[in-house]
């Protein structure tokens, strides 16, 4: 039995999360939010966050991500973010663009917007409304012209699944046209109500495998013109994503009634006892707070992970994707050729086209 | 990248006011040598034989066509990787 190091000098957090509300206009099939949301009435006061924005520079964070639900649906968003671009972080927000009209637009970057993040859903209006569980589509394309008359930088995320693959050429014209600085091409990933709907998202092996090549010639044709980032789809891999790039090292995410989560799905774990930013500061969070500490370091880990030379990379994988596949959030993340476990994986990548859809109410 | 373009920072691109780091959209990227004091020199209105030329005048016994070259280089790497503009 190989001895658990110890922990390793603890690292500086360099992104916070700020999920502001889980309020939002849209019902997507594949939301990344908890099954259980925060309620509007318990969610964190303007000053909370201002203070919040404030530890989190001192404590050497340098990006702060303001997303919900729909961060919109703040009335205070002006007031957050001039907090946040105050407190001396980069302030990016990830918006459905829904409610985003020009004058508003006008605020939010005069009070210190950076970056702004808007995903489409597919290319034409009606699928891509059915998997927004709204309608939203031509909302986005509208707002992009309205976008380019502002300084600020813009991407486009295009969240690809089983249902719109087949045209992902069509997909990255529609979004070549509509000419963002960034481009993230993000597979799916199975955690919160996303999970839910896995059986009807999750992508057939011949369309992950054409994927990959049209991706690539995209990364090509756009250099110097539009960055490109993709995001694989990690059941169809042999070894786990460094998830958040490692537990507790070097993200925190803020949920909308404070609590300090290590990731955006941290909460089904079982036996985690998250802080509330209302009862301790960030650093302290940082520091001593159980959940953050769960899965630091190696001790953790089973003999297969802490001997392999990987680890160090990866960090043992997801801890969320390990408990929700396996019951044991200390197992190997299936994803890894190496789990016992990682045979489910060819099960649950079967796609099942004719289960149906279910949207979050 | 030429001699007569006018590069500047891409939007959502800025230097972090105190570490040698370029804040970019969902990241970082860490800045060595005097990468950081050229960057700064970048305000879009010099071209960049005159930001080589500011340069020269920090550094007057660095040798110029190097100091040229490594400039066009490096403005010419920040441009592919999309967070400098000409």
């Amino acid at each position: 039995m190989t001895q658990p190091t110890p922990s390793p000098v603890l690292s500086t957090p360099l992104s916070l999360i700020a999920e502001l509300t889980h309020r939002c206009p849209l019902h997507c099939l594949y939301c990344s939010n908890p099954i259980e949301m925060q309620k509007a009435e318990l969610e964190l006061a303007t000053e909370d966050w201002q203070r919040v924005f404030q530890q989190a520079a001192q404590m050497g964070v340098l990006h702060l991500h303001l997303t919900g639900g729909e961060p919109l649906a703040r009335k205070d968003l002006p007031q957050l973010i001039r907090a946040g671009r105050d407190a001396g972080l980069y302030v990016n927000m990830i918006t459905s663009g829904v409610g985003l009209t020009e004058e508003r637009l006008a605020t939010l970057v005069d009070a210190g917007l950076e970056h702004l993040q808007l995903s489409f859903q597919d290319i034409e209006e009606t699928s891509a409304n059915h998997i927004a569980g709204t309608r939203s589509h031509a909302i986005k394309l509208a707002l992009v012209p309205v976008l380019k008359k502002f300084h600020v930088a813009f991407t486009i995320n295009l969240v690809v699944h089983r249902m719109n693959l087949d045209h992902l050429e069509e997909f990255i014209a529609l979004a070549e046209q509509l000419q963002p600085d960034r481009l993230e091409i993000a597979h799916v990933q199975y955690y919160g109500w996303a999970l839910k709907n896995r059986a009807l998202l999750m992508p057939t092996a011949e369309q992950v495998e054409r994927s990959i090549p049209i991706v690539e010639a995209a990364r090509q044709r756009l250099r110097g013109k539009i960055h490109l980032e993709a995001v694989f789809p990690d059941y169809f891999g042999s070894f786990p994503k460094a998830c958040v790039g490692g537990w507790g090292r070097q993200m925190m995410l803020i949920d909308p009634a404070g609590l300090a989560l290590p990731c955006h799905s941290a909460a089904v774990i079982p036996g985690l006892k998250f802080d509330n930013v209302r009862d301790h500061d960030l650093r302290w969070i940082w520091q001593s707070s159980s959940a953050f500490n769960r899965f630091r370091g190696d001790a953790w880990m089973s003999d297969t992970c802490r001997t392999c030379e990987r680890k160090e990379r990866d960090f043992g994988g997801c801890r969320c994707q390990a408990f929700m596949l396996t019951g044991d959030p200390d197992a190997i993340d299936p994803v890894c050729s190496l789990s016992p476990d990682h045979g489910l994986l060819q099960t649950l990548r079967i796609s099942v086209p004719d289960v149906l859809p279910i949207w979050r109410g | 990248m030429e001699l007569s373009s006018i590069p500047r920072l891409a939007p959502g691109c800025r230097l972090h006011p105190t570490e040698d780091v370029l804040l970019i959209p969902e990241g970082t990227l860490n800045l060595t040598g005097p990468t950081r004091e050229i960057l700064a020199l970048l305000d879009g209105q010099k071209t960049v034989e005159q930001v080589v030329a500011d340069l020269l005048r920090q550094y007057p016994d660095a040798p110029a066509d190097v100091i040229q070259k490594d400039i066009l280089d490096l403005l010419s790497r920040l441009q592919q990787r999309g967070v400098v503009r000409a």
